[in-house]
C-alpha cells in the first residue's frame, strides 16, 4: 500500500468516525426528545380531578372537596416522581452516548489496526527503527544489530541524512559527500561501489529490496519511513 | 282611607315579591395547588345563570378564583338546604 492511499485511507476513517458520532448523537437526541415528549403530564392528574368536580353536581359538600382536592395533591407529587425519572433518564442517555461514541472510535481504530497488519504481513519486514551508532560502528534494525565497517557506516549515515531531507543521491553525489569533493568530479560507479559494499555487509538481495533501494535514473535512497532514523 | 292603606300594603308587599332575593351557587378553583370550593352568592339584577356566572367570574376573579360553572340560580327558599355544603363560603362573594 503505497503512502498516499494510506493518507486516503485515515481521511476515510475519520470520516467515518465523525459520521458514526453525529449519527449517534442525532439518534439519542430524537430518542431523547421522543421520550420527554411523551412522558405523561403532570397536571393531567389535577384536570381529571377538576372534571369530576365539575361534572358531579352532587360533590358539594366540605369532606368530598376536601378529599378531592388531596387526590389532586398526590397527582402533584406524581409530577415531582416525573421530574426525578427525566433526570435519571437524561444520565442514562449521556452514558449511552459515552458509551456509543467510544464504541465507535474502538471499532474504528481495530479497522485500522487490521488493515495496517495487513499492510505488514504483506511487506514482510517493516522497519520500524534505524539507529546509527558510529561509536560502536553498528546499526539497529527495530531490534537487531548489525556490525559495519567504517565505510560502510558512512555510507549508510549520508543515505539516512538524505532520506531525511527526502532527498535521492546519485552515486557521484554519495562520492562527493564521502570524499568532500565536487560532485562533477566525482566518478558514478565509486558511489555505486560504496553502496554495493553496504549492501554486501548487510545481506545484499533483501536488504536492496527492504533497505537501501534503487530508484533507476535518479539514484539511491533508504525505502523507510524517514520518522523512524534516529542518529546517535 | 282605609281602602288606600291596603292598597298600599299590597303595593308594598307585591314590590318587595318582585325585589325577593336572588342567589346563585357555584363552583370554583385554583391552581398550583389545586383548591376547590363550592359556595353561594348573593346576585344584583337579572336573576339567570348567565347574569350570575358574569358577576361571579369578577368577584371571584378579583381574589385569585377561577369559576368552574353556576349550578343554578334560586331565591330565599333554597338557601337553608345550601348553607351546609358552602360553609366559609356560604355568602361570602
Amino acid at each position: 500500500m503505497s503512502i498516499s492511499s494510506a493518507t486516503e485511507g485515515r481521511e476515510i476513517g475519520s470520516r467515518i468516525i465523525i459520521g458514526g458520532i453525529l449519527a449517534i448523537v442525532s439518534i439519542l437526541f430524537v430518542a431523547a426528545v421522543l421520550l420527554f415528549i411523551n412522558l405523561p403530564d403532570a397536571n393531567a392528574f389535577n384536570a381529571r380531578v377538576e372534571q369530576l368536580f365539575i361534572e358531579n353536581d352532587t360533590l358539594t359538600g366540605n369532606a368530598e372537596i376536601k378529599l378531592l382536592e388531596i387526590l389532586a395533591g398526590s397527582g402533584t407529587a406524581f409530577s415531582d416522581t416525573l421530574s426525578s425519572y427525566r433526570f435519571v433518564i437524561f444520565v442514562l442517555l449521556v452514558f449511552a452516548t459515552a458509551l456509543l461514541i467510544a464504541a465507535v472510535a474502538f471499532l474504528v481504530m481495530l479497522i485500522a489496526l487490521t488493515r495496517r497488519m495487513a499492510r505488514i504481513e504483506r511487506s514482510g519486514i517493516e522497519v520500524n527503527s534505524l539507529q546509527i551508532n558510529r561509536d560502536q560502528k553498528a546499526v539497529y534494525l527495530n531490534d537487531f544489530e548489525f556490525k559495519l565497517t567504517d565505510a560502510a557506516i558512512e555510507t549508510l549515515s549520508v543515505l539516512a541524512e538524505a532520506r531525511m531531507d527526502d532527498e535521492v543521491l546519485s552515486g557521484a553525489e554519495i562520492e562527493s559527500v564521502i570524499s568532500g569533493r565536487d560532485p562533477s568530479d566525482c566518478d558514478e560507479a565509486a558511489g555505486a561501489t560504496r553502496i554495493k559494499r553496504l549492501r554486501d555487509t548487510l545481506g545484499n538481495q533483501m536488504i536492496s529490496e527492504l533497505l537501501v533501494k534503487n530508484i533507476a535514473r535518479k539514484g539511491y535512497m533508504l525505502a523507510i519511513d524517514k520518522n523512524v532514523i534516529r542518529m546517535d | 282611607m282605609k281602602h288606600l292603606t291596603l292598597i298600599l300594603a299590597i303595593l308594598i308587599g307585591s314590590a318587595t315579591v318582585a325585589q325577593a332575593a336572588c342567589y346563585a351557587d357555584y363552583k370554583a378553583k385554583q391552581d398550583n395547588p389545586l383548591q376547590l370550593h363550592y359556595g353561594v352568592a348573593e346576585i344584583q339584577g337579572d336573576c339567570s345563570v348567565e347574569n350570575a356566572a358574569s358577576q361571579l367570574l369578577a368577584r371571584l376573579g378579583s381574589d385569585g378564583w377561577q369559576l368552574l360553572n353556576v349550578l343554578a340560580v334560586f331565591d330565599d327558599g333554597g338557601l337553608d338546604q345550601r348553607k351546609d355544603s358552602a360553609g366559609e363560603y356560604f355568602l361570602r362573594y
